[in-house]
């Protein structure tokens, strides 16, 4: 079969990848055209990152093709990708931080004197000749570790040039991008693409793609929707593609009552563990009796937010009340004991310890307490016989009091999460990603209890990647980016705009309006 | 109560650069100096040795990181301090003397330091590619028997040392297939491996060569004599007749150093122990990598054993290293993962042991005590490294290819 | 997690902490798997005696007429002493040693195992934190040093307050040598086990010192000999089985049993235990619980610590009575307790059945009561050397086998439920 320059340089058919338990990429078509920036988008889970690994030989496909330059090809190892001239951006960067710019992009590929020694001259001298063809102002000799996260971006994509790759693909770059950062990234992918590269640019930022694809496709729960050229794409339209028409889980819930401040978050700032600032001078309130849901891209601080609100993680500066008592930097256990509730998202890790048994787990807070124990001497009856009130009050299937909880499903164990938190009787309690990798029926279950946590007079944080749940759940939302609240909406705001405001669009009109 | 100590020991070890533990040694060295001196005047030899010592070692620590200036000056100022306070306590004694006790001091030295030497870089190797070696004990061991063993029945000492690495890269290739194949973990292994040598290397012994022993006149690893500077004054005791395997780790030091920092294998292995994950994706095998490096690690400390058995001492005891493996572990933590530093590490574990030969005609038992300087001064070292910035990063994970 | 990360992030999960590894491995394996690693390891050993041309069976069998296990086996009727009165009732086994060779060496093993316990139990405790603590040894020697300089002193005192305050003081010295490790494990994160090894030897040494010629600790009535001051009468242990001067079966034994006991209890009836639980199985979720990994890591070892030196106090006033340069050098009693905890899987019963394991197998293989024509006892000793590093090897690669083993099963039972690796989710 010729090549003609009509031939994809790349071509995916019906590419299939199964995890256990879940279908990431159902049977995917994909082309790249020679010289375009195509733009895979789609929400968190949406088999993304997935398609590209197994392009690029990290994963193996359960079903499917792929063609380079029109010829089939299997792809088994990373090796065998950049041997076919592809070259992959990850979201982690693989980089050795105590190594410099030039080690990192020739390893594996190093110039030699005399087949025995580093030629690390040349490598520079290389380095130095990319950089500049591609205008990147990279300095060979720094350490990885000692430039910023842009320019180690730029680091990566230089490895790629270096093997001869001529296509690259990017997994969402611009996550650990600030906006400067961001638009010079664009600016390196425009000339690139002039010079011939064929880019893939994965992303679920509906601005950034329409700024820079030629061609989207849209990927929604591991299936792809549709193509779409730049010309006539809007971010509405767009956004309707990523969320679709699926059943959303709305629930049933009566209006709220919101009561007095529970709550209470003023002026906070957060540094992140590489000292930046993370939570720039948030404030918040959360009434008696409201759901209060904080809607963002991950990334945006919600993290660092939790951890501060939680005690894990010292207030740079700011205010934390709970119930009118001021818990700013006290530890964690006084902040379980002052009231607080805290579901953490990721039950597995923070949540939960697996190999305790269930009663262990639920007394993970109050084992120092009575009934559980008396002067430092447990009192398992007690605490068994607590569990097992509260395995049932909760449904927990898959086991007993004296069950392990690495033996439960995903959506039991949080319900043992749910049931140790709320049994607790908190004043707040903040739910990050309740529902994450669970499925359909605990989610109904963890929804409607929250609700009824709500009606019972707490406080409820919810933090959520899920627009639906955010949506489906709160009285107030709050939209979180880059460390700031940028928005407050009510319950009926639209999907689109919710999603406008969470990936940071829309704002340049307001702000345009503003100083108008 | 135990959090805020420990937050406040956390708070206060972050502040001490290197830089401080230079200006540190450079005030011990000079105390210890100032102590032989009028009016102070002290007759007993302890204070100006045991200072300048502890100034020589924080030296050698700022040295390997980063602070060379200071470092240097440090070592220089320990080293005087030592030699300064011996002469000064031993005023009555003739020039010559000292001078003789001193050459005799520093070719003992190089003969106790090198086993460590070789048992060090062997370490650096499995170390840097990600994989803990403690083992380096039990390595050493069997090659000193094998060695003695096989020098003995083949009647050459160049077999000898053949067998002796051979037997090294045989528990190394264990110690590789349990940590890297089956993933389990490293230090549980190595534990195994450093039993296994001793109990086999016993075995053997005792099965062989009974209560007598070994023979006396097994084929030993030449010496190296050089008969052009065995005059030369100072020099000449020193270096003059050193044995072929003391020679042979120089050479290593230099080897080794141009292999892990100047070439591609080496820039290899240091990615596989960083950072395995990116190591893989741009096509290095981190297994085989692995094997290659522990193996390596295996036939040095053999070597490193192999010298001590038919080069240094002439015959085989049951447990003859008696820790020297973890000493060189030391050394090379000391050393900062790095050929030279471990090296110069080595040197001072080595002045140790041999000053202890020396230091019974001083002072008694103090001797035995000084001893234990080496794991005190490790101890410190260790404590003094944070988080992940010093050894490999990815040390002591086994990795799974997906 | 937050996306803005420079250092590359572990690949989640995948490697569970120790104590969740042997875990996982003892509910999966049961009572099958130590056996079997046991046997296993026996029977390499054997092979390494055929292939030196010596008889396997021969010396196995000889060994184990040495360990006095046999004991358990003579069944008959005889009679044995109730305590504190001078009757006696029927017993199945016979009790007099001067009758029954198998006693009298059941006596010597339970004798040799009752340090092992201690120390077994020194490295269990350590590793149900999460902690390797390979420091047994130098544990033991602290606490057997100030239990001999203790035993040795205050003459007048009465026998009860004696053997207390050496045992307790042994106990605080043992505590305090692991908390060093431990502390700097909380504070800095210095590995335990390059502290703990250090710390072995500067013991070493410091014995070394103490006993030697000048040292402190030396005895005063024979200037000579490296050893130290005899512990006197009053502080020694009460022999309960055996005869006072042929080295019997002293209490020490049967504090053994109270150790594991008191192992037992703590880890799993106090909120201490419950602690140290937790931050070994997952130090994440304990620190999200407002546990402090920090503080129980120090005493997490200084605990253990605390039972090693018991051990070396035990063996002190039970039955050595003295501590010289050689028992220092020569001593392995912290190294074996590896072995013994790690067969044992680290529980009160798997490190007791452990202990009598390796005292039988260093009691047999003894050069009293092994028959040199038959397999010298010298060969034996390196055997038993042999036989634990195999232990450990295989203790080491069947967690991995069982661990793979439980996650098929898993698999296959549940129904389906979202990957648990970030990574595969996106």
């Amino acid at each position: 079969m010729s090549v003609t320059p009509e031939t994809p340089v790349l071509e995916l058919r019906g590419m299939t990848k199964r995890f256990p338990g879940v279908l990431a990429n159902d049977h995917v078509d994909f082309d790249l055209k020679r010289g375009e920036v195509h733009a895979l988008l789609g929400e968190n889970g949406a088999g993304k990152s997935t398609l590209m690994n197994v392009l690029y030989g990290l994963y193996h496909p359960d079903e499917g093709e792929i063609l380079v330059n029109g010829e089939p090809v299997r792809i088994h190892s990373p090796r065998e990708a950049i041997d076919r001239g592809i070259g992959m951006v990850h979201q982690h960067f693989m980089l050795i931080p105590v190594m410099t710019v030039a080690e990192n992009i020739v390893l594996a590929a190093e110039p030699t004197h005399a087949g025995v020694f580093l030629d690390l001259d040349e490598a520079v001298d290389k380095v130095e000749e990319l950089s500049r063809a591609f205008n990147f102002r990279i300095d060979p000799h720094a350490k990885v570790r000692d430039i910023t996260v842009g320019q180690q971006q730029r680091v990566e994509i230089l490895k790629a040039l270096f093997r001869g790759a001529d296509i690259l693909i990017l997994d969402e770059p611009t996550a650990v991008l600030t906006p400067q950062e961001a638009d010079e990234l664009f600016g390196i992918l425009k000339t690139l693409q002039r010079e011939g590269m064929s880019i893939i640019f994965i992303s679920h930022k509906l601005r950034e793609v329409l700024e820079i694809a030629d061609r989207i496709t849209v990927l929604r729960r591991g299936k792809k929707i549709e193509t779409v050229p730049r010309e006539g794409a809007t971010e509405a339209g767009l956004a309707r593609l990523m969320v679709g028409r699926d059943v959303l889980l709305r629930v049933d819930k009566s209006p709220p009552h919101p009561g007095e401040v529970l709550l209470d978050v003023d002026a906070l700032s957060v540094l992140d563990d590489r000292e930046l600032e993370a939570v720039k001078g948030i404030s918040l309130k959360v009434h008696e009796g409201e759901i209060v849901g904080i809607a963002g891209v991950d990334g945006n601080g919600q993290t660092e937010l939790i951890d501060a609100l939680t005690g894990l993680r010292p207030a740079q500066s700011g205010r934390v009340t709970v119930g009118g008592r001021d818990v700013t930097n006290e530890s964690a256990r006084e902040h379980l004991d002052e009231g607080l509730g805290h579901i953490p998202q990721d039950r597995l890790r923070h949540g939960l310890v697996l190999e305790f048994s269930l009663a262990e787990n639920l007394a993970l807070h109050d084992y120092r307490k009575e009934p559980n124990s008396r002067w430092g001497w447990l009192r398992p009856g007690r605490i068994i016989s607590w569990a097992r009130g509260l395995l049932q009050e909760f449904d927990v299937r898959g086991g007993g009091p004296q069950t392990h909880a690495s033996s439960l499903s995903g959506g039991n164990q949080q319900k043992v999460v749910i049931a140790r938190e709320v049994s607790r009787d908190p004043r707040v309690l903040i739910a990050a990603q309740p529902t994450r990798g669970l499925d359909v029926g605990a989610i109904e279950f963890v929804h409607r209890r929250l609700v009824e946590e709500r009606d019972e007079g707490r406080a409820v944080l919810l933090i959520s990647l899920e627009i639906d749940e955010v949506l489906s759940l709160s009285d107030r939302i709050l939209v979180m980016y880059e460390g700031e609240i940028v928005a407050e909406f009510t319950p009926d705001v639209s999907e689109q705009e919710l999603g406008i405001a969470m990936t940071g669009g829309g704002r340049e009109e307001a702000e345009a309006t503003a100083t108008a | 109560m135990i959090d805020q100590a420990a937050t406040r020991t956390y708070t206060w070890v972050k502040i001490i650069h290197p830089r401080s533990i230079a200006i540190a040694g450079i005030v011990v060295s000079a105390l210890g100096f100032w102590f032989v001196l009028p009016p102070l005047t002290q007759r007993t030899i302890l204070w100006p040795v045991a200072l300048g010592f502890l100034g020589v070692a924080a030296g050698i620590w700022a040295v390997t990181r980063g602070e060379r200036r200071l470092g240097w000056i440090a070592v220089g100022l320990g080293i005087a301090s030592m030699g300064l306070g011996i002469l000064a306590t031993n005023s009555s004694v003739g020039h010559l003397d000292s001078v003789v006790v001193w050459s005799a001091l520093f070719a003992s030295m190089l003969r106790y330091a090198t086993p460590l030497t070789y048992a060090a870089i062997g370490g650096m190797f499995s170390e840097r590619s990600g994989v803990v070696n403690i083992a380096l004990e039990g390595m050493m061991l069997s090659g000193a028997f094998f060695a003695i063993l096989a020098a003995e029945k083949l009647d050459s000492w160049v077999l000898g040392v053949l067998a002796g690495a051979a037997a090294g890269a045989g528990l190394a290739l264990i110690h590789a297939f349990f940590c890297i194949q089956l993933r389990s973990d490293q230090i549980v292994i190595g534990t195994a491996i450093n039993f296994l040598a001793l109990g086999l290397t016993g075995y053997l012994f005792v099965d062989v060569y009974g209560e007598l022993g070994t023979p006396a006149d097994i084929p030993r690893i030449p010496d190296v004599t050089l008969p052009a500077i065995s005059d030369w004054y100072f020099i000449g005791p020193v270096l003059g007749q050193l044995n072929l395997m003391i020679w042979l780790s120089f050479v290593l030091l230099i080897v080794s150093y141009l292999v892990m920092f100047r070439t591609p294998i080496g820039l290899r292995i240091r990615s596989v122990g960083e950072h395995p994950r990116a190591a893989d994706t741009v096509g290095i095998s981190v297994y085989r990598t692995r094997y290659a490096s522990v193996v390596t690690s295996g036939i040095l400390a053999a070597l490193g054993g192999a010298y001590l058995s038919i080069g240094f001492v002439g015959s085989f005891n049951e447990n003859m290293t008696a820790g020297r493996g973890f000493i060189a572990l030391a050394a090379l933590i000391f050393g900062a993962w790095r050929p030279f530093g471990a090296f110069a590490a080595a040197l001072l574990f080595g002045f140790s042991s041999a000053l202890a030969q020396r230091l019974p005609e001083y002072s008694g038992s103090a001797a035995t005590l000084f001893q234990a300087l080496p794991y005190v001064l490790t101890l410190i070292a260790v404590a003094g490294v944070i988080g992940r910035s010093i050894p490999p990063a990815a040390i002591g994970r086994p990795y799974a290819k997906q | 997690m937050s996306e803005r990360q420079t250092t590359p992030d572990p690949p989640p999960g995948e490697v569970p902490s120790p104590a969740a590894r042997f875990a996982l491995f003892q509910r999966a394996g049961g009572i099958a798997a130590p056996i079997l690693t046991a046997i296993l390891a026996f029977f390499i050993g054997g092979i390494v005696v055929a292939v030196t041309g010596h008889n396997p069976i021969t010396t196995y069998r000889e060994i184990f007429n040495g360990t006095g296990l046999s004991w358990f086996f003579e069944v008959g009727s005889h009679q044995v002493g109730l305590p504190w009165s001078d009757a006696s009732i029927w017993f199945p086994w016979n009790v007099n040693d001067a009758e029954s060779e198998a006693a009298f060496n059941l006596q010597q093993t339970l004798l040799s195992a009752t340090p092992l316990i201690f120390t077994g139990l020194a490295v269990a405790f350590a590793f149900r934190c999460g902690l390797f603590n390979i420091g047994g040894q130098g544990q033991y020697i602290v606490g057997a040093m100030v239990a001999v300089w203790v035993g040795s002193s205050w003459a007048g005192l009465a026998s009860g307050l004696h053997i207390f305050l050496a045992i307790a003081l042994a106990a605080l010295a043992g505590a305090l040598w692991a908390g060093i490790a431990g502390f700097l494990k909380a504070a800095v994160g210095a590995h335990e086990v390059i502290t703990t090894i250090m710390l072995n030897w500067i013991a070493y040494w410091i014995g070394n010192y103490a006993f030697g010629q000048g040292g402190p600790l030396q005895n005063k009535v024979n200037e000579s000999v490296p050893v130290s001051s005899d512990v006197v009468q009053n502080a020694k242990l009460p022999i309960l089985w055996g005869d006072p001067l042929l080295q019997g079966l002293h209490m020490g034994f049967l504090l053994a049993l109270a150790a594991l006991v008191a192992y037992w209890a703590i880890l799993n009836r106090t909120t201490l235990g419950y602690e140290v639980r937790a931050v070994g199985f997952s130090p994440e979720a304990a620190r999200y619980s407002g546990i402090s990994v920090a503080r129980n890591y120090f005493l997490a070892m200084a605990i253990a610590g605390l039972f090693a030196g018991i051990g070396g106090a035990c063996d002190i006033l039970g039955w050595q009575f003295r501590l010289g340069v050689i028992d220092v050098q020569n001593s392995q009693i912290g190294f074996i307790g590896i072995a013994v905890a790690l067969l044992g899987r680290n529980t009160a019963i798997g490190v007791g059945l452990s202990a009598l394991l390796f005292g039988a197998l260093l009691n047999g293989t003894s050069t009293r009561n092994l028959d040199p024509e038959v397999f010298q006892p010298e060969l034996a000793g390196n055997l038993t050397l042999m036989i634990q590093a195999l232990v450990l090897l295989f203790v080491g690669a069947d967690i991995l086998i069982l661990w793979l083993f439980s996650r098929f099963r898993r698999l296959r039972r549940l129904p389906p439920a979202a990957p648990t690796t970030p990574e595969a989710a996106t």
